[in-house]
């Protein structure tokens, strides 16, 4: 292997020093399904609904010593002014069944369900995450969301029943039952026990009493991650999750400084800080030389902000069906006809201020002299690490051993082969370094993340 | 002369389907419910030539208070075996009274997915008061319409994608045509859902479905909600009269019936009968399930089930039967040994063919799409050929 150039990923904070001089680099993988960083126009793009497109990166995943395979949910499909969002990935299997049938043919690899605490029943959503986590032999996890959108509600019993205050406190006390069910059942002979959760907590007519069928897995619970980012996201995952995905994937500064907040908020809910893994969104990119990775990076932004795409971000902004602009020429002459973003259902972005994110496009466009497309490339911004395979792993390890993060959470642009340049190349070159395993140590996701006993089970088991 | 094979499907629940057969078998929660047990009997059933495994489920414990009542979810471990089997159909049982219909519809989508569509779905209604207060809801007060509007829906969901809808146009940028996916608008009585589906159509277009007879109240719209009914009886006589009650071309009546029918065989060396008095006297109080009362049954021999087994295939009236083993322990083994292969010898049973579709494998077609309004060549839409792109 030639010895490593230079990074071109570029080193911000490079005076960050080095806390952990040991830590070592994990990964899990994020197949992702549905949004326009999932390219499927390329001849390699493969079924985004077969099995066998799901099978090749979960394998390929393993032999790559990942932590995890997370799968995510959207419980409505995307609109764009009332009619169903056209132009990304659309269609995917409910998560738990999935990972169910993955579980099937892996030992070793974790497997994180996304799961809504609004629109699942906490009865049904813990029993099936036990299921999950006992068939798998200890390799389940949650990613615990929430929603309060009421336009996701209209594919529900309960329609729009929560206030967008509560969902936070809905999540809490499904939580809490899922917590009560994976505590239930007794360790060997004895009665089971029930669950008790008051309806004013759930927002449900009634109290929940319910009696639990599920023993407990090799790891006690299914890990816990969370994926909120904001104040009170974080301050919820500060008190009840155990790994954190994270948006801050994509600068060390940034990275640092998200870290320590976490740290502080996790300190004050009473647990050490160390309790909460950092596992930030990210994508990478690999080439034999720095520019052959710098033309690959290229690429992949061109091929994921197709004219369509470029067209319908802008036109999601302005409120109005842009399709017949010339991609490749200026924004709009006009201001959006609306003032807040609203117009795409079921995205993150919902609510924004139009007029004023115009204004700071139509000023970046004019100074770099950018075509619609080339904004909204632009503005995807920096999306993880490029580079040499050697290169990406110095940088990926001093990320680790600076504290900022625990690990990365990659989100291939390609299906199914797009995780095949980290774990024929990235992972040799971390292994290299001594800043990654060279084998499964345990067998449960628990113990690949280094993380303690369940929250509710340390008074139990006497652990620190 | 030609006939159909015997349809032969399994329950392959826990320890078995006699209430006391866990606490029989002896196994602790963790060996009970656990994937090595899971995957070793459905293999079993299906190196058998089994057509179908039933997984029954019910969310509060079947025996209050009894961990031998340790069980998990049905889809989630229907799902478990789809990769680790090629032909037996995988039918989990899923309530249609208290959970969402929309998490209902993408499971079993997805189930059928990764099961190269050999899914199928056990409808069933849930009558114990007490599930009501798991789900922190009021009880539902009539099962049936539920039941019709729960099936219903998933029906329209699993619609709500044309097998088509992924068309990939580069030209253009769109990964899907808008105009094959539907909104179902679904208003029933206590619920409405919008879709559509987040999970493409399945490989079978439709899940087989599978209910008790008379469990799913008629369609309120011309169609036929249930596949194959499940029916019971004292004796092969009322099972037949039974199953002819529970067929018909009709909307309320299902394309195929199933005889369930319990099993207690000779085995370890003890007779059925006494095996039988053993496992009555062990019921624990309590049981919310019960044995006997709905099902046919037979305690005896190996030949004398396959007797029976036979007299039912000449029947012409039953499509098959699902077998629900007292305790699978002892009545699989024998199930798999002595009964099914005589009856594969004699032609009265035929192994599912690795790769077909459960659908394939019980003669039933697999339907159009009910939001496919586009002219296709033989079907019974009559728009001029000129509309046809």
């Amino acid at each position: 292997m030639p010895a490593p150039t230079s990074p071109t990923t570029p080193p911000h904070a490079p005076d960050a020093p080095i806390t952990r001089p040991r830590a070592q680099v994990h990964f899990g993988v994020f197949f992702q399904g549905v949004n326009h960083t999932t390219i499927w126009s390329d001849p390699e793009s493969g079924s985004q609904t077969d099995f066998a497109s799901f099978e090749r990166v979960v394998r390929t995943a393993e032999r790559g010593l990942f932590d995890a395979f997370f799968l995510g949910e959207g419980l409505r499909l995307r609109e764009t002014r009332g009619r169903i969002h056209d132009l990304d990935v659309v269609g995917r299997p409910d998560t738990i069944t999935q990972l169910a049938a993955l579980a099937a043919i892996t030992d070793r690899i974790g497997l994180v369900a996304t799961q809504n605490t609004t629109y699942h029943d906490p009865a049904d959503l813990a029993r099936r995450l036990a299921s999950l986590d006992v068939l798998s032999g200890g390799r389940a996890a949650w990613n615990v969301v929430t929603t309060d959108n009421a336009w996701t509600g209209e594919n529900f019993r309960r329609g729009g029943y929560l206030d967008h205050a509560d969902r936070y406190e809905r999540a809490a006390a499904v939580l809490a039952v899922a917590r009560g069910v994976w505590d239930a059942f007794g360790d060997g002979p004895g009665e089971v026990a029930r669950v008790t959760v008051p309806a004013a907590d759930l927002r449900t007519p009634r109290d929940l009493v319910l009696d639990v069928t599920t023993p407990r897995s090799p790891q006690g619970h299914p890990v816990i991650f969370q994926a909120g980012d904001s104040p009170q996201g974080r301050d919820f995952a500060a008190a009840h999750a155990d790994v954190i995905f994270s948006r801050h994937g994509a600068v060390l500064a940034d990275a640092l400084e998200f870290a320590a907040d976490v740290r502080r908020r996790v300190v004050a809910a009473g647990r050490p800080e160390d309790d909460v893994k950092i596992f930030p969104g990210t994508a990478i990119v690999v080439g034999d030389t720095p520019a052959e990775a710098e033309e690959k990076a290229r690429w992949v932004r061109r091929a994921q902000v197709t004219p369509a795409t470029a067209l319908s971000i802008v036109g999601n902004v302005w409120g109005e069906d842009l399709s017949s602009y010339d991609p490749d020429g200026p924004l709009p002459a006009h201001d959006p006809v609306v003032a807040e973003l609203g117009g795409e259902r079921g995205s993150a972005t919902t609510g924004a201020r139009t007029h004023e994110i115009a204004r700071q496009w139509r000023a970046l466009a004019e100074a770099e002299h950018l075509s619609i497309r080339e904004l909204v490339i632009r503005n995807a911004g920096e999306r993880g690490f490029t580079g040499t395979p050697g290169a990406v792993a110095d940088e990926l390890t001093r990320w680790v051993r600076t504290g900022a993060v625990d690990g990365f959470n990659l989100s291939p642009w390609i299906v199914p082969s797009g995780l095949d340049d980290v774990v024929e190349k990235v992972v040799p070159a971390l292994q290299e370094r001594g800043a990654y395993p060279e084998a499964y140590e345990g067998t449960t996701l628990r113990e690949h993340l280094g993380l303690r006993a369940p929250l509710t089970r340390r008074a139990l088991v006497g652990a620190p | 002369m030609t006939h159909t094979p015997l349809i032969v499907g399994l329950d392959v629940d826990g320890a078995g389907s006699h209430p006391a057969a866990a606490t029989v078998a002896g196994l602790s929660p963790a060996d009970l419910v656990g994937a090595a047990r899971l995957a070793r009997t459905v293999r079993q059933a299906e190196n058998a030539g089994v057509t179908f495994a039933t997984f029954a489920d019910a969310l509060l414990p079947a025996v209050a208070g009894s961990p031998a009542s340790a069980r998990l979810d049905a889809v989630t471990r229907a799902a478990f075996v789809a990769r680790t089997t090629t032909a037996i159909g995988l039918v989990p049982q899923v309530a249609t009274t208290y959970p969402e219909p929309f998490h209902v519809a993408a499971q079993l989508a997805s189930l059928d997915i990764a099961a190269t569509g050999r899914g199928g779905w056990l409808a069933a209604t849930t009558t114990t008061p007490e599930t009501a207060s798991a789900y922190g809801r009021d009880p539902v007060p009539d099962l049936g319409r539920e039941a019709r509007d729960v099936v219903q829906v998933v029906r329209d969901l699993w619609d709500s994608w044309e097998d088509d809808a992924v068309i990939r146009d580069v030209a253009t940028g769109r990964y899907v045509d808008r105009d094959r996916l539907h909104h179902v608008d679904f208003v029933g009585e206590a619920f409405s859902v919008k879709g559509p589906l987040i999970t493409p159509r399945p490989p079978q277009g439709q899940l087989v479905v599978l209910a008790a007879s008379g469990e799913v109240a008629p369609s309120a719209r011309d169609e036929r909600l249930v596949d194959v009914a499940l029916v019971g009886g004292d004796d092969v006589a009322s099972a037949r009269t039974a199953a002819r009650g529970a067929t018909g071309a009709g909307p309320d009546g299902a394309a195929l019936a199933v005889v369930d029918l319990e099993v207690v065989l000779d085995a370890d060396g003890r007779t059925a009968a006494t095996r039988l008095r053993e496992l009555d006297a062990a019921t624990p109080a309590g049981a919310r399930t019960g044995w006997g009362g709905g099902p046919l049954r037979y305690s005896g021999d190996a030949a004398g089930l396959a007797g029976l087994l036979a007299e039912l295939a000449a029947s012409g009236d039953v499509a098959g039967v699902r077998l629900l083993p007292a305790l699978l322990d002892a009545d699989l083994p024998a199930l798999v040994s002595d009964v099914l292969p005589a009856l594969r010898a004699a032609r009265l049973t035929a192994a599912p063919r690795a790769g077909a579709t459960l659908r394939d494998t019980l003669g039933l077609p697999r339907p159009a799409n009910r939001y496919d309004t586009r002219p296709r060549a033989g079907g019974r839409h009559t728009l001029p050929t000129t509309a046809t792109a």
